[in-house]
């Protein structure tokens, strides 16, 4: 259960800082609110390869 | 060059640009801040930082840097205070409020000063700046980008409720979490609101979200860093009509240099 609150909050987290770049990539507010969805799949994917990469890590040296 | 200048000492900038009266109103209101700000508390500002956290970069992250002289000033002459605890004036955390403000009120006059030289619109761009700054999404409203505006107000007011709800209000103390607080102080007048009239209050349990609280109300500030950057940028791309373009003194203008 702490697992899923924190995922959750991880998740609005990230949506604030990917429509925060977004808006800073992009002057038009359509193109901006377009480019979200596809920008947060890619933070999130990213985000997880770093969290899979610190377990790799912790398994073998930790 | 004038922007560099002004983060040295307030003024200075606009001083190479030739603007006297704008250099000394400057600098009389930002360092005046500052020393008002260390008056009220006692210089103890810094006596915050864990002794482990302090050394000489460790003032490199907080809104005092944005006024780099008075900064320097106070490491010069308070540092990070004896080594044995003292006794905090009444008026620490207004004190503590006040050199935080001067140095972002110094990072708008560096807006100015870049803005001046550049020939845009100097004084326009830097209050639309402060509004971003004051109020998250309060720069957009000003452009006329109302519905930018109102997802960034929503977007960080509601990052910053969030994290103060979660942490309980333990967000809310620079003397509990120094940095955290540096960052939160970027919301504006939002974090100060709840500052003020939360009282900081007391810590008397354990807080389970205490860190996620944290992150979010820094998060909320670090943000409308970006924030303020689309506000200039595009009160950047509009023509300057307002002020005619400053130039230096010949004798210190290098050939083909801007400010």
């Amino acid at each position: 259960m702490q697992l899923v609150a924190h995922l959750l909050q991880f998740l609005v987290a990230a949506l604030g800082i990917v429509v925060m770049g977004a808006f800073y990539s992009h002057s038009d507010d359509g193109e901006a609110l377009r480019s979200v969805p596809k920008r947060y799949g890619v933070f999130v994917a990213s985000c997880l390869g770093v969290v899979a990469v610190m377990l790799v890590v912790q398994w073998i040296w930790v | 060059m004038a922007t560099v200048l002004t983060w040295l000492l307030p003024g200075a900038g606009h001083l190479y640009l030739g603007r006297v009266p704008i250099a000394v109103a400057a600098f009389v209101l930002v360092q005046g801040l500052y020393a008002l700000g260390l008056f009220l508390s006692d210089g103890m500002t810094f006596e915050f930082l864990d002794p482990e956290l302090r050394g000489p970069f460790a003032t490199a992250l907080t809104p005092e840097a944005g006024n780099l002289g008075g900064l320097i000033y106070q490491l010069r002459v308070y540092g990070f205070g004896p080594e044995s605890p003292r006794v905090q004036p009444d008026t620490i955390m207004l004190g503590t409020w006040l050199t935080a403000l001067s140095g972002m009120l110094n990072v708008l006059l560096m807006v100015h000063a870049n803005c001046t030289a550049r020939g845009t619109q100097a004084t326009r761009a830097t209050g639309l700046v402060a509004a971003a700054w004051l109020v998250p999404g309060g720069g957009h409203w000003l452009q006329g980008r109302r519905l930018r505006a109102l997802i960034v107000f929503v977007l960080l007011g509601g990052l910053l409720a969030a994290g103060t709800l979660l942490a309980e209000g333990s967000n809310l103390s620079r003397e509990r979490h120094f940095y955290y607080w540096s960052g939160q102080f970027l919301a504006g007048a939002p974090a100060a609101i709840l500052e003020f009239v939360s009282g900081r209050p007391r810590i008397t349990g354990e807080i389970p979200n205490a860190d996620v609280g944290l992150l979010y109300g820094c998060l909320a500030g670090l943000l409308n860093v970006l924030a303020m950057l689309d506000v200039f940028g595009f009160a950047e791309g509009v023509p300057g009509a307002e002020d005619e373009p400053a130039q230096a003194p010949a004798s210190v203008q290098p050939e083909g240099a801007e400010g």
